[in-house]
């Protein structure tokens, strides 16, 4: 039980609570039941719920998985900085979210969904965890010669000075044997 | 590529055809239920009070009870082992249907989940109606206890109420923790959460107890909508008004008995003359009738398995390979294991609650009682494991063997457990693929090889394994080598065709060690062309039917899959089974 990251399941609940209030607050406002006030209220809340608790925060030990075009709300709730950090922060949000959604019978499940979800980010801030935004990797470039080289070199190899480089002059006529042939006798 | 031809139909038909009828059974239910409240007679008052909302909320409870008694059936492990092992019981068909047994109770799962949803809408829409249509003509008929009484206070005070806001939370826990991201990650939060299914069932029986809504029983000398000589019934049952905007085609042709309209009958030219008060009484719960039968049966397991795990295993050694994987050795009496099966561990001394699953590497057989698992040190409960385990065996050599082994902390098994690995040996040519540690299922079937191989209908293998390390092909390098010389002695050397892949190097080690002449010409560099071993697989074995076992990663697996799918122009037939672990 030492490492559970509780903060991951508060977020999935939250999520979640979030597309509750929502369909319970459409279904509120469409049917126009008494006091829909609340209904588009937990329509609202449920929308600013649901855009904060998208992107999913990375993990201290492995790779997190993101959800599907995360990229783009991570580097908006970056912005708010340590309001959106810190889990005391979101635990109290939750909280005060979900109170206003309990008075109307069809959002209340809502309500008590995004609390169970504001009672695990306390303990998630208990324990100290944080929310940190997954960052894309800078795309690896592309190795020369498939991955096989190395350390290419950096300097040119060593030249002989220039006297030694002019070219000798031509040998005698007469070609000589890399391997030695002894001529059979006859 | 367009998936058809017969190894597509071999691959997927059955599964899909399952799924279908699975469908098919769950629009029935929802159907018949909703047509029974829709039309039903015994319904008339109970459905002018309340309206649509009666027949959604019973028609998804009905799916709902279906579910609930089919969810538990793919968790009964014993019995599926045991549907597994019997030749007489299944055909291999059926067997491979049972791979899937962990996406039946997954699919069943999400459906419970999405029915909730509109059973818990259907009655928010009863409870309403309860307080609003208020009637006292039939007060036995009530749920509420007067006209426009507060629908939170019916929701949170009665019993079915309660007990369902209950039941939604646990659903809500339950299905939170269940997400792939969570099971992958966090995998303690799913299966603590998991287990609040007990309390969900628990909650679902009380849940039906009160029988809230009731039929009328005396038809006959009551027929609905009747005319009653000293009380005239219509004009005093009001018009549910939520219900009648929203739905204006519910007027009075779609409801016989006319409900907007206070001369229902005069169209109908008779009028039916009642004898007697409407008599109301609730049925028998019918959710008790369907979830008792699995739900007993899924406890019977548990308490057989229970018993059976009971007594603790005798460690006889402890081997620890390179690439942090360690080897345990161990007896049991009356354990019994066929090759490809697993076993869940449990260790009260590195964690009281925590087990986890191990394919057996090596099996009992009637020789040799011993049997081994190989873990790898991965995550904190096989750390802690591995340091209780080499701490005892790294005590004074002095002290005698047998002392040593009863300082090894206890450890108790369940299982074992069946897996799609089984199937290998049944099929004539196999392809097992492995990736890293995913090759112990087929280690387990290498080692009954080695100990006879004639007596089973494989008569070919082809043995793919692929690891990112060298020094990983140690952990059965001598497995490898004794049963490949052994098929040599024996005239065979064609029976296992090995094929090791080192998918990442640096360029430096070449050999897997000295003695490994057998594996180190076998040794290829970089990731396996699939295309071309499954090209040429099935040149070599013309009209036959090939089973392919994939361990290891998702990419491979996915990759295998579609390959197995495809046809080829030598009529081979690949027939995929996979091993999933998480």
């Amino acid at each position: 039980m030492g490492r559970i990251e509780w903060a991951m399941w508060a977020n999935e609940q939250a999520l979640a609570s979030g597309l509750i209030l929502i369909t319970g607050g459409i279904v509120a406002v469409a049917g126009q039941f008494k006091g829909w006030p609340f209904a588009a209220y937990a329509i609202g809340a449920g929308v600013l719920v649901c855009l904060l608790e998208y992107p999913r925060g990375k993990r201290k030990r492995g790779s997190t998985m993101e959800r599907c075009g995360q990229k783009y709300m991570t580097a908006v709730v970056k912005v708010f900085g340590p309001l959106t950090r810190n889990y005391y922060v979101r635990a109290i949000l939750h909280a005060v979210l979900a109170v206003p959604a309990g008075f109307l019978l069809s959002t209340i499940l809502g309500t008590v969904c995004l609390g169970i979800a504001s009672g695990i980010y306390l303990l998630a801030a208990i324990r100290g965890e944080e929310w940190s935004p997954i960052e894309q990797k800078p795309p690896e470039r592309p190795q020369l010669g498939g991955g096989t080289i190395k350390q290419p070199p950096a300097m040119p190899p060593p030249r002989p000075p220039a006297e030694a480089r002019k070219k000798p002059p031509l040998e005698e006529a007469g070609h000589t044997n890399p391997v030695a042939v002894t001529a059979e006798a006859e | 590529m367009a998936p058809c031809g017969r190894s597509w139909l071999a691959n997927e038909g059955s599964k899909h055809l399952c799924l279908l009828s699975w469908l098919c059974l769950n629009m029935w239910v929802f159907w018949r239920t909703f047509l029974l409240y829709y039309r039903g007679p015994q319904y008339y008052y109970l459905r002018q009070m309340l309206g649509l909302g009666l027949c959604v909320s019973r028609a998804s409870a009905s799916v709902l009870n279906l579910n609930c008694s089919l969810v538990l059936l793919p968790m009964c492990r014993i019995l599926l082992a045991f549907l597994r092992g019997s030749r007489k019981v299944a055909s291999r068909k059926t067997r491979r249907l049972l791979d899937k047994s962990k996406t039946f109770h997954v699919t069943c799962g999400v459906t419970i989940c999405v029915f909730s949803v509109l059973h818990v809408a259907a009655h928010l829409v009863n409870i309403l109606n309860f307080s609003v249509n208020y009637t006292e003509e039939f007060l036995v008929l009530n749920a509420a206890n007067y006209r426009g009484e507060d629908p939170r206070k019916l929701l949170f005070t009665t019993v079915p109420g309660l007990t369902g806001v209950l039941m939604v939370l646990v659903l809500f826990l339950m299905c939170t923790a269940s997400t792939y991201a969570i099971r992958l990650s966090n995998y303690d939060i799913f299966w603590y959460t998991h287990n609040l299914f007990f309390v969900f069932y628990v909650l679902l029986m009380v849940h039906v107890s009160r029988g809230v809504l009731k039929c009328q029983i005396n038809l006959e000398e009551h027929p609905p909508g009747c005319f009653h000589p000293n009380t005239t019934l219509q004009e005093d049952i009001p018009v549910p008004e939520v219900f009648e905007e929203p739905f204006p085609e519910y007027a009075s042709e779609r409801f016989p008995g006319g409900l907007a309209e206070p001369e229902p009958f005069v169209q109908n030219n008779f009028v039916r003359i009642c004898t007697e008060e409407p008599k109301f009484q609730s049925h028998f719960p019918e959710a008790w009738l369907w979830i008792s039968g699995p739900l007993c049966l899924y406890c019977a397991e548990r308490l057989y398995r229970y018993i059976r795990s009971n007594k603790p295993v005798t460690i006889t050694s402890v081997i620890k390979h390179p690439s942090d994987v360690l080897e345990l050795r161990m007896r049991k009496e009356n354990f019994k294991a066929r090759p490809g099966q697993y076993i869940i561990l449990n260790c009260p001394r590195v964690s009281a609650l925590e087990s986890h699953p191990f394919t057996l590497t090596m099996c009992p057989t009637d020789t040799k009682a011993t049997f081994g698992v190989h873990l790898k040190i991965v995550g904190d409960w096989t750390e802690r494991f591995r340091d209780l385990l080499l701490l005892h065996s790294s005590q004074d050599t002095e002290i005698l063997p047998n002392f040593q082994q009863r300082n090894y902390p206890k450890l108790y098994i369940d299982g074992p457990f069946g897996s799609p690995s089984e199937e290998s040996l049944n099929y004539e040519v196999s392809l097992c693929v492995a990736g890293g540690i995913g090759v112990t299922p087929f280690a387990s079937i290498l080692n009954t090889l080695l100990d006879s191989w004639e007596c089973y209908k494989l008569r070919r293998l082809y043995f793919i394994w692929v690891c990112r390390e060298i020094q990983s092909f140690r952990w059965f390098a001598d497995l490898l080598c004794m049963l490949h010389n052994k098929l040599w002695q024996e005239n065979r050397p064609d029976y296992v065709n090995i094929q090791l892949y080192l998918s990442q190097t640096d360029g430096r080690q070449k050999i897997i060690g000295e003695k490994y002449e057998a594996l180190n010409s076998r040794l290829l560099i970089g990731r396996p062309r699939w295309k071309l071993l499954f090209d040429e697989i099935a040149k070599c074995n013309r009209q036959k039917t090939v089973g392919v076992f994939c361990c290891g990663p998702n990419e491979m697996s996915k990759v295998l899959h579609k390959l197995s799918n495809s046809s080829n122009s030598y009529g081979t037939r690949f027939e995929y089974n996979k091993e999933s672990f998480s």
